[in-house]
C-alpha cells in the first residue's frame, strides 16, 4: 500500500477515490490487514441455545464451525481436518455429539478435541508416532461475546471485544437487549449481491440522506405512520467508540408514550426500563431519538424499524441484524437475520417478523431498492475512469473542516459519542477513516500449527 | 423450532411447511390424497392451464391480475433452505422465510412496484417462468386439488450484467372460484434450490 498511502489521506479528508468500491488490489489489502485483525460477527448465541448445536459460519474464506459443547461454551473451530484438510462438517447447522471426517474417519468432539484415529497404533505407531492426546480443531484466534453476539477475530491478540466496541456498546443494547434475556435469532436468509461490502456497511451507519429519494416508495404506499420520508433529517446520527448510526425523531411525550409510538406494548416497555440505563432511558424519553439503522467497523450492521403490518394504524418495531461478508471486491453476501426479544409475547414475535419481512432481507421493500443502488455503483467503480474521481463524502462539514452544525449538547442527547441533527456524513467517514488506519498498518505473520508434533514453530 | 426438527424426513416438494409458520395459523391445511391425477383428467388439465396462465402474468408483471387471482386467505410462503446432515429431519431454517405472506403484504408489495418509484424494477427486468412437472392431486375436498410444479425462472436486468437464475419447486393449493368457474391460489410453498440466493433480491414472484 506504500504506493498508496495518498489513496488513504484522501479518504482521511473526507475524499473517497472511488475505485476502493471495486479493486482488486484494495480487496488484497483488506484481506490481509483488516479482516485479519478486526472482530467479526459470526452468530448469536441463541442460535446454538443446546450443548451439541452448531452452525457454521465464515470469515472471507475460512469456515468455522460455530458450536456449543457439553460444558456449554461456544467455541469457532476452523473447518479443516488435521490429517488431510477436508472439511469435517458440511451441514450449514445441525446438532451433532461429534463430527466425523468424511475421508478417512478421523473425529472430533463437539468441543473440537480429536478422538478417534482408525489404526492409531498400526498405521503411527501410536502416540509416538502422532500425539492424538491435545490435538484439536483449530480455534478461532479470538473469540468473545457481547450480549450474545458471537464474534472471531484472526487475531490472537485482539484486544477485549468489550473495548474494541468501546461506547458503542450503548447503543448496542436498544437492538439486543430489551429484557434480561437479550434477543433470539432467527435465520440468516443469504444471498450474494454483486456490489462491494463497504457500500452497505456505510449506507447503515450514517445515509439518512438517501431515504427520502430510495425509499419513497414504501412511504407512498402506507408502510409508515409518517407521510413525508423528509422526517430522517429531524433524526440525528451518532458515532461511538467502534460504531454508529442513525435515529429518528420522536413526537414529544414521555418514555413511555414513545416507546408505545414506535409500537412497543407495554410488558416490554416495563422490562426496558429494568435494564437500560437512566442514559439509556433519557435518550428515548428526554431526547426523543430512536435508534433505526447502525453499524459496526468493519461489516456488522442493525436496523430498527416500525411499519404497519395490517390494514391498520398500528405500526410494529422489528430489529435485523446483518453482516456484509465480501466475496471478492464486486460480490458481497449478504447474512441477515430478524431478532426478537426473547421475553416478547409471542403474538408480538410472530407480527415483527412480518415487519421484517416486509421491510428488510432478501424480499424486504426498503431493501429492494438499496440492493439497486449498490450493485451499478460497484460495475461503475470497476473501470479507469472511477480512478480519476474522486467521491465527496464531506456532507456536514465546511471547507475548513468545521461542522455545518455544532454537536448535540449534552442536555440534548443522553448518549455517549457525538451526535449531528441532519444530513451528514459523519459516520460513513468515521468508518473509512478506520479503515485507512486498518489498511496502513502491514499484516503481521502469523503462528503455524505443526498437526500431530511436539512444539510450534513461528513464520519467519 | 422443536416441530420443526421433529418432523420427517422432508418431501423436498410441499409438506407441513405451512403449518409450522407462525404467520401461516390462517393457511388451509387441506393436504393431497393419493397419487397424482392421470394428464388426461379435466382437474389436471385445468390447474396445468392456470399455472400457465399465471407465469404470463408474472412474466408481464401485470401484478394487479396475478393478485385477483389470489384467495383472502392466502399463505404464500418460501422457506429459507438450509444444507443439512441426512437424517437431520429438517432442510429449511427453523422459524424464518423469505416471504411469508398474506393478502394484504402481497398488495403492498404489488402497490409498490405500481409506484413510479420502486428503483430496482425501472427499468424492469426481463423475465421469463418456465414451468414444468406438473402434478395434479385430488384432496379431501372436491373444491381443492394439490398441484406440484418445477418453476425456473430467468430475470435479466440491463444490458451487461449477467442474468439471474432461480429455481424452485411449488406445492399449490388450488381452490374452485365460487363461482364454479375457474381456480384460486389459496396456498402456495415455494421450495427454493439454492441456500444462497444468487439474485440481487426477490422483487419478483415465484
Ligand atoms: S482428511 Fe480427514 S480423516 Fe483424512
Ligand atoms: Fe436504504
Amino acid at each position: 500500500m506504500d504506493d498508496q498511502s495518498h489513496l488513504l489521506e484522501e479518504v482521511r479528508r473526507g475524499m473517497i477515490p472511488a475505485h476502493i468500491y471495486n479493486d482488486e488490489e484494495v480487496f488484497r489489502l483488506e484481506r490481509e490487514r483488516l479482516f485479519s485483525r478486526a472482530w467479526v460477527f459470526v452468530g448469536h448465541e441463541s442460535e446454538i441455545p443446546q450443548p451439541g448445536d452448531y452452525v457454521v459460519r465464515r470469515v472471507l474464506e475460512d469456515s468455522f464451525i460455530v458450536a456449543r459443547g457439553e460444558d456449554h461454551q461456544v467455541r469457532a473451530l476452523f473447518n479443516m481436518c488435521l490429517h488431510r484438510g477436508m472439511q469435517v462438517c458440511r451441514a450449514e447447522m445441525g446438532h451433532a455429539s461429534h463430527f466425523r471426517c468424511p475421508y478417512h474417519g478421523w473425529s472430533y468432539r463437539n468441543d473440537g478435541r480429536l478422538v478417534g484415529l482408525p489404526f492409531h497404533k498400526e498405521a503411527y505407531g501410536g502416540e509416538a508416532g502422532f500425539r492424538r492426546k491435545s490435538q484439536t480443531l483449530l480455534p478461532a484466534p479470538a473469540l468473545d461475546t457481547y450480549n450474545g453476539l458471537i464474534f472471531v477475530s484472526m487475531d490472537p491478540d485482539a484486544p477485549p471485544l468489550r473495548d474494541y466496541l468501546g461506547d458503542f456498546a450503548f447503543y448496542l443494547d436498544y437492538y439486543t437487549r430489551q429484557s434480561p434475556s437479550g434477543i433470539e435469532l432467527r435465520g440468516p436468509q443469504r444471498w450474494r449481491v454483486k456490489a462491494n461490502w463497504k457500500i452497505g456497511a456505510e449506507n447503515f451507519a450514517g445515509d439518512m440522506y438517501h431515504t427520502p429519494q430510495t425509499h419513497t416508495s414504501v412511504v407512498e404506499i402506507g408502510l409508515f405512520r409518517e407521510p413525508k420520508a423528509e422526517k430522517r433529517k429531524d433524526g440525528c446520527t451518532y458515532w461511538a467508540g467502534n460504531g454508529g448510526g442513525t435515529t429518528y425523531k420522536l413526537p414529544p411525550g414521555t418514555l413511555e408514550e414513545r416507546l408505545r409510538y414506535v409500537g412497543y406494548p407495554d410488558v416490554m416497555i416495563e422490562r426496558m426500563k429494568q435494564v437500560w440505563s437512566p442514559e439509556q432511558l433519557d435518550l428515548v424519553g428526554h431526547d426523543g431519538f430512536m435508534v433505526s439503522a447502525a453499524s459496526v467497523f468493519p461489516n456488522l450492521s442493525f436496523v430498527h424499524n416500525w411499519p404497519r403490518v395490517e390494514d391498520s394504524d398500528d405500526v410494529l418495531p422489528f430489529i435485523s441484524i446483518r453482516t456484509w461478508q465480501p466475496v471478492g471486491p464486486d460480490e458481497t453476501e449478504v447474512l441477515s437475520w430478524f431478532a426478537v426479544d426473547a421475553e416478547a409475547p409471542e403474538e408480538y414475535k410472530a407480527l415483527s417478523y412480518k415487519a421484517y419481512l416486509m421491510c428488510f432481507g432478501s424480499t424486504g421493500m426498503f431493501e429492494q431498492d438499496d440492493v439497486e443502488n449498490w450493485v451499478s455503483l460497484t460495475s461503475t467503480a470497476g473501470g479507469s475512469m472511477a480512478r480519476r474521481l474522486l467521491l465527496n463524502s464531506r456532507m456536514g462539514l465546511l471547507e475548513d473542516d468545521a461542522t455545518v452544525v455544532p454537536p448535540l449538547p449534552p442536555e440534548r442527547f443522553s448518549g455517549p459519542g457525538e451526535a449531528y441533527v441532519g444530513y451528514g456524513e459523519y459516520n460513513q467517514r468515521h468508518l473509512l477513516r478506520r479503515w485507512a488506519d486498518y489498511l496502513e498498518r502491514p499484516a503481521e505473520s502469523a503462528e503455524r500449527i505443526h498437526v500431530g508434533r511436539g512444539g510450534k514453530a513461528v513464520t519467519a | 423450532m422443536t416441530s420443526a426438527r421433529a418432523r420427517q424426513r422432508p418431501t423436498g416438494n410441499g409438506g407441513p411447511y405451512s403449518a409450522e409458520s407462525a404467520l401461516g395459523g390462517h393457511a388451509p391445511a387441506l393436504q393431497r390424497t393419493g397419487r397424482s391425477l392421470p394428464f388426461s383428467d379435466e382437474r389436471h388439465l385445468q390447474a396445468h392451464h392456470w399455472l400457465v396462465e399465471e407465469a404470463y402474468l408474472l412474466d408481464a408483471q401485470h401484478y394487479d391480475e396475478w393478485l385477483d387471482l389470489l384467495t383472502d386467505d392466502i399463505h404464500y410462503l418460501m422457506p429459507v433452505r438450509v444444507s443439512t446432515a441426512l437424517g437431520a429431519g429438517y432442510d429449511s431454517a427453523p422459524g424464518m422465510a423469505h416471504f411469508d405472506e398474506n393478502k394484504y403484504s402481497l398488495s403492498r408489495r404489488v402497490a409498490r412496484f405500481a409506484t413510479e418509484h420502486a428503483w430496482t424494477e425501472d427499468p424492469p427486468s426481463r423475465l421469463r417462468h418456465y414451468v414444468t412437472n406438473v402434478r395434479t392431486f385430488a384432496t379431501e375436498d372436491p373444491g381443492h386439488v394439490v398441484v406440484d410444479s418445477a418453476v425456473l425462472l430467468y430475470r435479466s436486468r440491463g444490458d451487461v450484467r449477467e442474468a439471474a437464475v432461480v429455481s424452485a419447486g411449488r406445492e399449490d393449493l388450488l381452490r374452485r372460484a365460487s363461482d364454479g368457474e375457474g381456480w384460486l391460489l389459496a396456498r402456495r410453498t415455494i421450495l427454493v434450490d439454492d441456500a444462497v440466493l444468487r439474485t440481487q433480491n426477490l422483487a419478483i414472484f415465484l
